[in-house]
């Protein structure tokens, strides 16, 4: 009898080890957040097809916008009347434009992109362009109006966005990397700029060197 | 047999599209209310069972350990954040999930008895302080562990853990003062 039980516990054992090691990517990540970030360092995901809109923007689509030869771009997610996170964004991509504006010849460009396009139209965008001194040699703001397209955008990157039940969103903010082929291949908290602008300029000096 | 009425009443219920959606579109009712649901599911629905079949079962199941094993390892991984996210999007774990708490509650139920206090302790020793330390974290937790939930949900849900694991404890103590007073009385 107690010979049963042992090896059934161990076969519930074995199963629970599996199912757990499955769930965390060999006990790595415990969030779906961290799986995203781990995901698409094995498998880079290719920017879906989306028009963008935005102050010197027109009709361009994103895809073909992202890819650019020497070019890497932090791409982030927001919307205008966001006061929390996406404030501390809006500056850190202040600090992330000065840098890179400092040494130009680095191949990197920022792209906030709104998933809010029913509030930020065109002339939100632009307001926000200025109230961040956005300078569009280095950071384009752009949404995608059309919402089968942003949502496919949303959902190939797994941004993630919520009512925060007081009229406004959550979201998984983050700095996305995307290579000069237009890839996601590197995820950054939204904290860490620095962190972010040092590996997309070692992605275009490798890229310019192989 | 009426019990086991009641269980496959409350599965029905809670795996109910527009109620299995109104329970997760709150992580503090996903896992609360979900959850426990579903366990208390599990548990009634045994009654439903031929007795020949229990019998079976038990034979593997000595001490309850094998179902105390289980349920702890099911435990566990039900809590993973990441559980809460991909039951969201992935219909498959969703299922998984979904069966794997109906059969950690009946596993508890065919367990707990035939457990004893000593094995009783071993299972609450481990699943206590992991309500306790997941609760903590949630509730200390700057960022959000769940991309589907808010931050304010996840502290509520993780006070909710450590007093739910609070009221197990407390009533397992409380059975066992009573028990050991029927003992004390009959001899």
């Amino acid at each position: 009898m107690m010979l049963r039980t042992a090896l059934l516990s161990l076969v519930l054992a074995l199963l629970g080890w599996a199912s757990a090691s499955w769930l965390t990517n060999d006990f790595q990540v415990w969030t779906a957040e961290g799986a995203r970030r781990l995901a698409v360092v094995d498998r880079p995901v290719p920017a879906p097809a989306a028009m963008l809109a935005g102050p010197g923007l027109t009709e361009a689509s994103l895809p073909e916008w992202l890819a650019r030869p020497g070019q890497v771009t932090i791409v982030a997610f927001f919307y205008t009347r966001c006061t929390t996170v996406c404030t501390a964004l809006g500056s850190g991509f202040q600090q992330l434009q000065q840098a890179i504006a400092a040494s130009p010849d680095d191949g990197v460009r920022l792209l906030t992109i709104s998933f809010d396009p029913a509030h930020d139209d065109a002339a939100r965008l632009q307001q926000y362009a200025l109230q961040w001194s956005a300078d569009p040699r280095h950071w384009a703001v752009a949404t995608v109006p059309d919402a089968g397209q942003l949502q496919r955008l949303l959902d190939a990157f797994q941004v993630v966005v919520i009512t925060d039940g007081l009229g406004g969103y959550e979201h998984n903010a983050a700095l996305l990397i995307v290579d000069e082929r237009g890839r996601l291949v590197r995820i950054f908290d939204d904290t860490d700029g620095d962190a972010a602008l040092a590996y997309a300029r070692s992605m275009v000096r490798r890229g310019s060197a192989g | 047999m009426m019990s086991a009425l009641l269980g496959a009443i409350l599965l029905l219920v809670m795996v109910l599209p527009p109620i299995r959606l109104a329970t997760e579109a709150s992580m503090t009712a996903h896992m609360l209310v979900q959850y426990t649901s579903l366990l208390l599911a599990g548990g009634l629905l045994i009654d439903g069972l031929p007795a020949r079949w229990l019998r079976a079962v038990q034979r593997w199941n000595e001490l309850g350990i094998a179902g105390l094993v289980g349920s702890s390892l099911a435990l566990a991984v039900l809590m993973v954040p990441r559980v809460l996210d991909l039951a969201l999007t992935d219909m498959r774990v969703e299922c998984l999930k979904l069966l794997a708490l109906v059969l950690t509650g009946a596993a508890l139920r065919l367990s707990w008895r035939r457990a004893g206090v000593v094995v009783q302790v071993f299972f609450l020793g481990n699943v206590l302080p992991m309500m306790v330390v997941v609760g903590t974290l949630y509730q200390d937790a700057a960022t959000r562990v769940c991309n589907a939930y808010r931050l304010d949900d996840q502290q509520d849900l993780g006070l909710a853990l450590v007093w739910a694991a609070a009221g197990v404890l407390t009533l397992w103590l409380l059975r066992l003062g009573m028990r050991r007073h029927d003992v004390a009385s009959a001899a």
